[in-house]
């Protein structure tokens, strides 16, 4: 069966929509049937509705389990980051207290490993990072009046707390208006003799949010890239890994940082600038 | 009617998706090898199946798609390409019956006359309805994609749609699977029938009533979806030892796509490359988010092609078992030491690590633990870590190292070492704060 097939065409799915019925074929029960299988699914369901969900899909899809088992041998996975606890067991009540806009209290170490007890705070978002394949939870710090991000792996207790509505709208605007404001934004340069690898430097940059610009008498692309304040090591990062195909030329913060790395690598190689 | 195929759709779609807006319409015509008219015909029905699936509202929609690709980034975990996957097209006659008979499966099972009847009922008046012989094959159909499902016992047989596993679940537990499957569908590969159930279980809860809560997820890699769409031809082939034929398009080319024409006088020389290869193994470089197709060839060996640059994908004629197994094996040897997939020689590469300064957590250790494959850590100071891998080539590695910035000095090989010399000093050049007193 193919990934185009009738069945998934858009006018059908909103026929189907419309009349509240669904479609679910074959390989998308075997798809799920594998993540079924796998360890994860142990801290995403309550044991009895694993117990039924992976009885419910052996009544139907049996041919799967041959074929799904080939695939991870078949597609070999390259410079993966390892991963820890892609389900954390907080994510199911994390994600509760989200979805029924309620406080929480929350007890977590911080940088330098003291811990921080039982804090109330309204929760924002669970954010996974795909870089540091690493759970967070966006949230706002009531008595401190401030935006907090924890890694899940740092918060040891998480307890839900009741929250007046009015206070829990206050908290959400907040964080709303504070990564609104942390809205940051470069100009990149694509050296054109690189312009070969156009494609490389274009998918390196596909994960940001981010505009092209296309110069045709001088054959120049420029990316613009709009990021948050926090992931400016993160992009950092991207700029030194593309190295000299690519220019920073506006940006005065990551200019910056990247002549200061510059200088400070010679320094390592013993070559004073 | 001959095969549909959607490389046009794809190359389109990736390149929009990739560089957002930069081109003017005949600028992107050319790169894909199509007449501007083409890509406006494209264009307009991407953006009608894109309106459709999503179902933005109305001021949205007369967004131009490189926008609504864009402003669907953040703020949301749904897959802003997953739409090519709907672009299959289908007669409006069909894709009413086929809908109405999954409609009339979903709480009843019915034989094939039943379905007839209620489909006959179903049917808008200005249409022609449809005889038994047009619904048992419609029935079929259904039943080969396992959308709906034969029930047990004698004939005339029933049919239902079986979606036991939705519909038997408590709202707790259907909120638990939307959000497992979301997680799943987002971090692993492959993806696309994840996502394709994702949308209808979130069709399920709004009809429940359910809050949907989605998670976020950072730095995805958004155009890794459209090569899916080759993965299955690809592991179809691989297990039954099938060569295939594609016409490549090497990403270094300026142009991407070639139309097949049928008219010989509009007929341009394609600047792709026609091969024949025998697929082993596919892979997926998390560092960019590429698909590639491993192969052996005749004429050059171990042959690796990107994903994105294969179009015109035929199956070929098959080889013996132990032939398979032969290049296999030797393929396995080549790449045991890929940082991506280069076959080039292996060296060892010898890097110091710098722990960061002033921060009480020691992430330069921790990326090097989670990213740095298969090399080693040793302890050196309590400043610094040696880092040492056996690596096919230098090439792959070199980025990685590079982005470590100053926490990150190359020891071996020396002229490994000299290159990051004259591209530091080349980027200290570059990044050298203007002087603005002239």
């Amino acid at each position: 069966m193919s990934l185009f097939e009738k069945i998934y065409n858009y006018q059908m799915i909103a026929r189907l929509e419309d009349a509240e019925a669904v479609a679910v074929t074959a390989q998308e029960r075997e798809w799920l049937s594998a993540m079924l299988r796998r360890p994860e699914a142990e801290h995403a369901f309550s044991p009895s509705t694993l117990v039924k969900l992976r009885s419910l899909m052996n009544r139907d899809g049996d041919r799967a389990i041959d074929e799904s088992e080939h695939i991870a041998e078949e597609i070999l996975e390259k410079a993966a980051s390892l991963t820890g606890q892609l389900y954390h067991p907080l994510l199911r009540p994390l994600r509760e207290a989200l979805t029924n806009r309620l406080g929480l209290q929350l007890t977590y170490a911080v940088k330098d490993g003291s811990v921080r007890m039982r804090q109330h705070g309204y929760p924002y978002k669970l954010e996974y990072s795909m870089v540091k394949r690493e759970w967070y939870l966006l949230w706002f710090h009531l008595r401190r009046r401030c935006v907090m991000v924890t890694k899940l792996q740092n918060i040891a207790e998480a307890a839900e707390a009741l929250i007046p509505a009015q206070q829990a709208e206050a908290a959400e605007k907040k964080m709303t208006a504070y990564y609104a404001s942390k809205q940051q934004q470069a100009v990149i340069q694509i050296i054109p003799q690189f312009n070969r690898e156009l494609s490389r430097i274009l998918y390196a940059f596909s994960c940001f949010d981010k505009e092209v610009s296309y110069e045709e008498s001088t054959d120049t692309y420029r990316i613009t890239l709009i990021y948050l304040r926090d992931e400016s090591d993160f992009v950092l990062s991207r700029i030194r890994f593309l190295g000299k195909r690519i220019l920073v030329t506006e940006g005065d913060y990551l200019r910056k940082r990247m002549y200061e790395a510059a200088q400070k690598s010679l320094m390592r190689y013993g070559i004073t600038p | 009617m001959a095969r549909e195929s959607f490389d046009k759709e794809i190359q389109f779609l990736r390149m929009l998706a990739l560089t957002s807006g930069a081109y003017s319409r005949q600028q992107f015509a050319d790169r894909l090898g199509i007449s501007v008219h083409t890509f406006d015909k494209t264009m307009r029905r991407l953006k009608e199946i894109a309106g459709t699936a999503w179902q933005q509202p109305k001021e949205e929609q007369s967004l131009p798609l490189a926008e609504l690709l864009r402003s669907s980034y953040y703020e949301s975990a749904d897959p802003v390409l997953l739409f090519l996957f709907r672009s299959k097209s289908v007669k409006e006659s069909e894709s009413i019956r086929l809908s109405q008979i999954i409609i009339a499966l979903q709480r009843e099972s019915l034989t094939a006359a039943e379905v007839l009847q209620q489909c006959c009922d179903g049917m808008p008046e200005d249409m022609a309805m449809p005889d038994e012989k047009t619904i048992r094959s419609d029935l079929k159909y259904l039943e080969g994609t396992g959308v709906i499902r034969k029930e047990s016992g004698s004939r005339p047989h029933r049919y239902t749609a079986d979606n036991r596993f939705i519909t038997e679940l408590s709202d707790a537990e259907l909120s638990d699977l939307y959000a497992f499957i979301d997680v799943m569908a987002n971090t692993q590969i492959p993806s696309v029938q994840g996502y394709l159930l994702r949308d209808s279980l979130k069709k399920t809860l709004k009809q429940r009533s359910i809050p949907e809560s989605s998670f976020l997820y950072k730095y995805h890699y958004h155009s890794r979806i459209l090569d899916e769409s080759h993965l299955y031809t690809i592991l179809k082939a691989i297990r039954e030892r099938k060569k295939l034929s594609f016409l490549y398009f090497t990403p270094k080319a300026p142009q991407s796509y070639g139309s097949k024409n049928t008219n010989p006088l509009f007929e341009r020389e394609s600047e792709g490359r026609q091969h024949t290869t025998l697929p082993l193994r596919v892979a997926y470089d998390h560092q960019y988010g590429r698909w590639y197709m491993l192969c052996h060839s005749s004429r050059q060996g171990i042959a690796i092609y990107r994903m994105e640059g294969l179009t015109q994908l035929q199956e070929s004629t098959a080889v013996e078992e132990t032939e398979f197994e032969q290049k296999l094996q030797a393929l396995q040897q080549k790449i045991r030491f890929s940082w991506l997939v280069d076959t080039g020689r292996t060296v060892t590469v010898k890097a110091r690590f710098y722990h960061p300064e002033g921060s009480a957590s020691n992430f330069i250790r921790e990326r090097v633990r989670l990213q740095g494959q298969w090399g080693t850590v040793t302890e050196e100071s309590d400043q610094t870590f040696i880092y040492e891998i056996s690596v096919n080539g230098t090439m792959e590695i070199k980025p990685w190292l590079r982005s470590f910035g100053s926490s990150c000095e190359v020891l071996e090989p020396r002229s490994l070492r000299q290159e990051f010399i004259e591209e530091w000093k080349e980027l200290a050049a570059g990044y050298e704060p203007v002087r603005e007193n002239l």
